[in-house]
């Protein structure tokens, strides 16, 4: 018997007076042993099934239509106290952010013992041993000592886990793991969805995997669900939908998403962006219509059925043959590297902190010995998990830290950092990561693009409006953009607004520090894109900081590796990528999940001195 | 008709509206009172109010013991109030203000230094330090308000800097920097609007505490003269009689309640609506 | 057990250096005072010579940091100089008061602490019901009513109107205060004198109740505010997918949490408490530390506000100090593992 079996669920938020629905026509069947994967941008509305499944629905939202069975029984209807019996022991949860999922004045050993207690394991000696071994399972040592550690004094990979320990604990018959690897580095990532693997193997759970990350998915599940404005596109085997997709925003994303091994190919950028919940109920027809590549007037006649292109294979478009034309624009030529003197040279950079309390102090260093050299017009990649170092050199290229030794040159001059304006401020300039705390909610769009001019009071207000409205078209947001509000911006948008801003003080060097992680693939492509067209325009060099590889490949010519604030490997991108040195860099390349669902996927062990990753 | 969310708080409203009364009770005190209320009628002394027996028209919420009409030193009391409240609690916000923001802008040793001037200052309960600043500077009205903001900044302080703190780590504030602002120039366009709400609400919470604080000092003897009224006093005075004329004490008790649950309602409307996070801004 | 051994240690040392300032403070706000002590300590009909002379004995002729260095020493050898009013050593002064305006702190204290931790899981517990914007309004209501009025309220309310209750005093006039610890409620168990002690005790539910009921409210909310903080927090969602009631959720994982910024701002309450003690006892003819002081200060008895002054920063540095103590205890986050 199927463990969980969705049929056409419809789930309906209440919105200014009306009934919204932010899932429906949502169709799954998973049966025991299988793992499906969930995919779609964020908004989608894939955390709306887990949250129906547990009955947890934001307040305003209600399940207004279809069923939903759990073996056999109806979830929607259960009520109250059975579906909590069900929780932590039939069905279990793996969340997103392992470090915030912890009670954080409860040690490892008292949430597991809760748990256990739960389970029905009566005395303390009884749950200790489980505890322990429970902790053997997911390859974490030294149970004993862990048992009595707080969640902030350990990783997230362990604290992960620790919480995948106490899904399995009750051998559930299904297991929802929403983005279980999202907030984690990618070497950990690999190793842990290969924990999931595993016990999911041992125990023939069910697994729903809740991801947006296409590669991921292609890896691990058996089939997939790509979930589009709340409605499913495309609902098919792994494989299938990832070789030859038959929805066009399932080939869209696919190629939307850098590739990681192969010729290198121009990323497809959708225009505009998926529709908000609010923007739901003025959907007629396809809600991807708006942008889809194959659309035809048919489309926004009324919602596409569900055609069957293959034996458990279906997409809710009506031109599914057309899908496959669908291709890549053409490569752009690759912008050539200025020859002559480089831009930028960084000699044996240091960065020394100093950390501890009165009694104990210690130093910590960041940023260890660090030089390269960054040509006129170059796109410098630097990669590297949390820890390497990179934020810290992306500070003290701008100026927000002093260096403890070594120097930087900037043109020629070799810089003594002070952040009171001077030369060296304008010519560096850092692109946030954050959107969302990079732009003041209290000020125009206009008045925050142009602040650099405003810091220098040269012009006058009508040239820096003008020179708002020339910045905004050329990092494509209309002209009326210049009085909103960032609060009124999206993500994507919010960032083009963010590099707008560096980019008025013409700037040699731009430092961009994450600017595209968090933002949804499609989001992505468009300002990748968007950063290709810039360098083509003004000719700048960028330092592009980023932990997906991917995105690194796509975007730049040459690559840092940095571990524990060290460049372990330096080169150009292809030659790294295809041939790497170092054991480190073998290991992070090999942690990413191959284009291909059919390729195999084997993360490299990389452990210096038996640290613990 | 738009309205700013804070206008349309019930709570708002309705604070505004006894600290406004009052506020115009006191400006208008030689209006309104009936009687000099100072001046002492010792043949009428400790009169009940007017609406019960013994009473008379003349003195609608009786005498005290000198005679001296309760209503008139009831609404000329409200002038020590205000004026201290609204003096005060600015006085306060701005010292504590301007130090919060200089600590958390630009933490380090300024923050550490700051800090740690606030803890010894915090070490003194408030009512005793109030007190002992007064026995230093002496009665009179100029000496409780400046008494009252040298106990009260180290509140405002200690408050606007965590949020200072958290402005400060945004990255717009960083931004700002980056393109070349100076810290003046960082300080008043990027933090100062963002904290601007919590200083409201801290100041009409402390309009309620620099009443109370007031109404002690008086009470305890220890505020202004004599021969101005205030609610404290009154209190004072009426207590040695509580059996005679409950009533005497009842007054001024109203009065500071209202006062202070007015400014509270006041501050705790302002609090909820204006205590939006990152969209303080019409959409 | 070690981290907290070290952190009392390092606000000990905190605390005496913050304990000079306050010292220094105090010395010079009184010496502004445009008062003669000299004068004051004798009679009206002193010479002026005579008026200088006793300046020159209290040392009132040296510069002031000198004057501060030698009051300084004076202290730590336990002399607190003569009252200039009540010609008694400062020191027995306050011993003799200190331990009863203590005693009505304390349980003043636990009254504000069991009204407000109570009214708080109830503001709590009617968030999103009809009950709370009354519940809510109730709680702005006694917010605005300082320990004073309370006081007086008590005082109309059960001294006179209904008369059950004294108000005046420690102790009926026909007892004879036994003296063994200074702590009344104490002594009169101690001395087997169950009588006194319901004699002591009506004597101390007004003030003390004036004082904890003034003071509950904003622990009430406090712990409100932080129980709703803590909801929006991920582990709470994860304990419920977990399918832990939401009895247990309330109270092993929001609580938990939630009572440590609660704990902070009592630590701070309990400061200002001890200084609201001064009114209530004015207001009750208590004969504690406040009277002490509210006399001295309208006496211009500087030794007695000096003494009294530096007792009540001790007892609030104290209090800091044990509630960081508890905070770090509670709170794994703060220990170095």
């Amino acid at each position: 018997m199927s463990i969980l079996i969705a049929n056409e669920l419809m789930v309906s938020a209440k919105l200014g007076g009306d009934l919204v629905p932010v899932l429906r026509d949502f169709s799954l069947t998973l049966e025991p042993g299988r793992v499906v994967g969930l995919v779609g941008e964020s908004g989608a509305g894939k955390s709306m099934v887990g949250r129906t499944i547990a009955q947890m629905l934001p307040p305003g939202f209600a399940v207004t239509g279809g069923r939903l069975l759990f073996g056999g029984r109806d979830l929607v209807r259960m009520p109250p106290d059975k579906r909590r019996a069900l929780l932590g022991r039939e069905i279990a949860f793996i969340p997103q952010e392992p470090l915030s999922a912890l009670n954080p004045v409860l040690t490892i050993g008292q949430q597991l013992d809760e748990h256990l207690r739960r389970l029905g394991l009566a005395t303390p000696r009884e749950r200790r041993a489980r505890a322990l071994d429970l902790l053997e399972t997911v390859h974490l040592p030294r149970g004993a000592s862990l048992l009595r550690q707080y969640p902030h004094q350990i990783s997230g990979g362990m604290c992960q886990r620790v919480l995948i320990a106490i899904a399995f604990a009750s051998r559930p018959r299904l297991v929802i793991a929403d983005e279980p690897t999202t907030a984690l580095d990618v070497t950990i990532q690999a190793r842990i969805v290969r924990l999931i693997a595993e016990m999911q193997e041992r125990d023939g759970t069910a697994v729903l995997f809740i991801t947006h990350d296409l590669r991921l998915a292609g890896q691990i599940c058996d089939q997939i669900l790509v979930l589009y404005a709340g409605r499913p596109a495309e609902y098919g085997p792994a494989r299938a939908v990832l070789t030859a997709p038959a929805h066009p925003y399932s080939r869209c994303l696919q190629l939307a998403n850098p590739p990681m091994s192969g010729a290198r190919r121009a990323l497809a950028s959708l225009p505009e962006r998926m529709p908000g919940l609010a923007a739901y109920k003025d959907i007629t027809g396809c809600a991807f219509a708006p942008r889809c590549p194959n659309a035809v007037p048919d489309c926004t006649r009324g919602a596409p059925p569900f055609v069957d292109v293959a034996p458990g294979h279906t997409a809710a478009c009506i031109r599914t043959a057309a899908t496959q034309a669908i291709a890549a624009p053409a490569l752009a030529a690759a912008a050539e590297t200025a020859a002559g003197a480089p831009v930028l040279e960084v000699s044996a950079l240091c960065k020394n902190f100093l950390v501890g309390g009165m009694f104990s102090r210690s130093t910590f260093a960041a940023v260890r010995d660090v030089s390269f050299v960054l040509g006129a017009n170059e796109f410098l990649g630097v990669v590297g998990e949390s820890g390497s170092g990179k934020t810290t050199l992306a500070r003290l290229l701008v100026g927000l830290e002093q260096p403890s030794g070594g120097t930087i040159k900037l043109t020629g001059q070799k810089v003594v950092h002070n952040l009171v304006a001077g030369q060296s401020a304008h010519d560096a300039q850092l692109i946030f990561q954050d959107p969302q705390s990079a732009l003041n909610p209290r000020r125009r769009v206009g008045g925050i693009v142009t602040q650099s001019l405003e810091a220098t009071g040269i012009a006058s207000r009508e040239e820096r409006l003008a020179r708002a409205r020339s910045l905004l078209a050329e990092i494509g947001l209309p002209p009326e953009t210049v009085t909103r509000f960032p609060s009124q911006l999206s993500g994507g948008q919010r960032q083009r607004v963010n590099i707008a801003r560096a980019l008025c003080a013409t700037p040699k060097i731009l430092i961009a520090d994450e600017i595209v992680s968090g933002l949804d693939v499609s989001v992505q492509a468009q300002l990748l894109n968007l950063l290709i067209g810039l360098r083509k325009q003004r000719a700048f060099s960028m330092v592009f900081i980023s932990h997906d590889l991917s995105v690194v490949r796509y975007l730049c010519d040459r690559v840092l590796v940095m571990f524990r604030g060290e460049v372990v490997e330096a080169g150009p991108t292809e030659r790294l990528f295809a041939a790497p040195a170092h054991p480190y860099t073998r290991a992070l390349l090999s942690a990413v999940p191959p284009d291909d669902p059919a390729g195999a996927w084997t993360p490299a062990r990389f452990e210096p001195d038996g640290a613990r990753l | 008709m738009w309205l700013p969310a804070w206008m349309r708080s019930a709570r708002v409203l309705i604070g505004l509206a006894i600290v406004l009364l009052i506020g115009l009770a006191a400006v208008f005190a030689p209006l309104l009172a009936p009687h000099d209320p100072n001046e002492q009628n010792l043949i009428a002394t400790l009169l009940p109010p007017a609406w019960l027996p013994g009473g008379e028209a003349e003195f609608p919420f009786g005498t005290d013991s000198l005679g001296r009409c309760v209503l008139s030193r009831l609404i000329y009391g409200a002038r020590v109030a205000m004026a201290v409240a609204v003096v005060a609690s600015f006085g306060a916000m701005l010292l504590g203000g301007v130090l919060a923001h200089v600590a958390g802008y630009f933490g380090g040793r300024v923050d550490w230094l700051i800090g740690r001037v606030v803890d010894v200052w915090m070490s003194f309960p408030p009512v005793i330090l109030s007190l002992v600043l007064m026995v230093g500077l002496g009665t009179g009205l100029r000496n409780v308000i400046l008494a009252i903001v040298l106990v009260d900044w180290t509140r405002f302080c200690r408050v606007l800097r965590s949020e200072v703190l958290v402005v400060r780590r945004r990255d717009y504030v960083t931004a700002a920097r980056l393109v070349g602002f100076s810290h003046w120039r960082t300080i008043t366009r990027e933090v100062l609007p963002a904290t601007v709400p919590l200083l409201i609400t801290l100041v009409s919470l402390e309009m309620g505490i620099a009443v109370i604080v007031e109404a002690i000092l008086s009470f305890v003897g220890m505020s202004v003269s004599a021969d101005t009224p205030a609610w404290g006093q009154m209190i004072a005075d009426a207590r040695q009689y509580v059996y005679q004329s409950s009533w005497n004490l009842i007054f001024p008790i109203l009065a500071i309640f209202i006062t202070v649950f007015g400014f509270n309602l006041l501050g705790d409307g302002l609090r909820r609506t204006l205590d939006v996070r990152l969209t303080a801004v019409r959409t | 057990m070690n981290a907290i051994l070290l952190l009392l240690v390092r606000r000990a040392l905190i605390s005496v250096v913050i304990l000079f300032f306050v010292a220094a403070l105090l010395f010079c706000v009184l010496r502004l005072l445009p008062v003669d002590p000299a004068a004051m300590s004798l009679p009206p009909m002193a010479t002026i010579a005579e008026v200088e002379a006793k300046r020159r004995e209290m040392g009132l002729d040296l510069p002031l940091p000198q004057q501060f260095l030698i009051w300084l020493g004076q202290v730590l050898h336990g002399d607190f100089g003569i009252s200039i009013h009540f010609r008694r050593s400062v020191a027995s002064l306050v011993a003799s008061t200190l331990p009863a305006t203590v005693e009505l702190a304390v349980i003043a204290m636990a009254i504000a602490t069991v009204l407000g931790l109570g009214g708080g899981l109830l503001l709590f517990h009617v968030r999103g019901r009809p009950a709370e914007p009354a519940v809510d309004f109730g709680s702005i209501v006694l917010l605005s009513i300082p320990e004073f009025l309370w006081g007086l309220f008590f005082i109309l309310l059960f001294g006179v109107a209904l008369g059950v209750l004294p108000f005046t005093g420690r102790l009926s006039a026909e007892f004879q205060r036994p003296l063994v610890t200074g702590f009344l409620l104490l002594d009169t168990l101690l001395t087997g004198r169950p009588d006194m002690f319901w004699d002591a005790l009506k004597h101390m539910i007004l003030p003390a109740f004036a004082l904890g009921i003034a003071f509950s409210p904003t622990i009430m909310r406090v712990l409100r505010s932080s129980l709703i903080d803590v909801y929006h927090e991920d582990y709470i969602t994860q304990a419920r997918l977990r399918g832990v009631s939401e009895r247990r959720v309330l109270v092993r994982h929001g609580l938990k949490n939630a009572i440590l910024p609660t704990l902070s701002l009592m630590g701070v309450q309990f400061g200002i408490l001890f200084g609201g003690t001064l009114l209530v006892e004015v207001i009750y003819s208590y004969p504690g530390l406040g009277n002490l002081m509210v006399d001295a200060v309208r006496n211009a008895d500087l030794p007695i506000i000096q003494a009294v002054g530096l007792t009540y920063c001790v007892v609030v540095l104290v209090i800091n100090t044990v509630v960081d103590a508890l905070y770090l205890v509670l709170n794994p986050k703060l220990r170095i593992a």
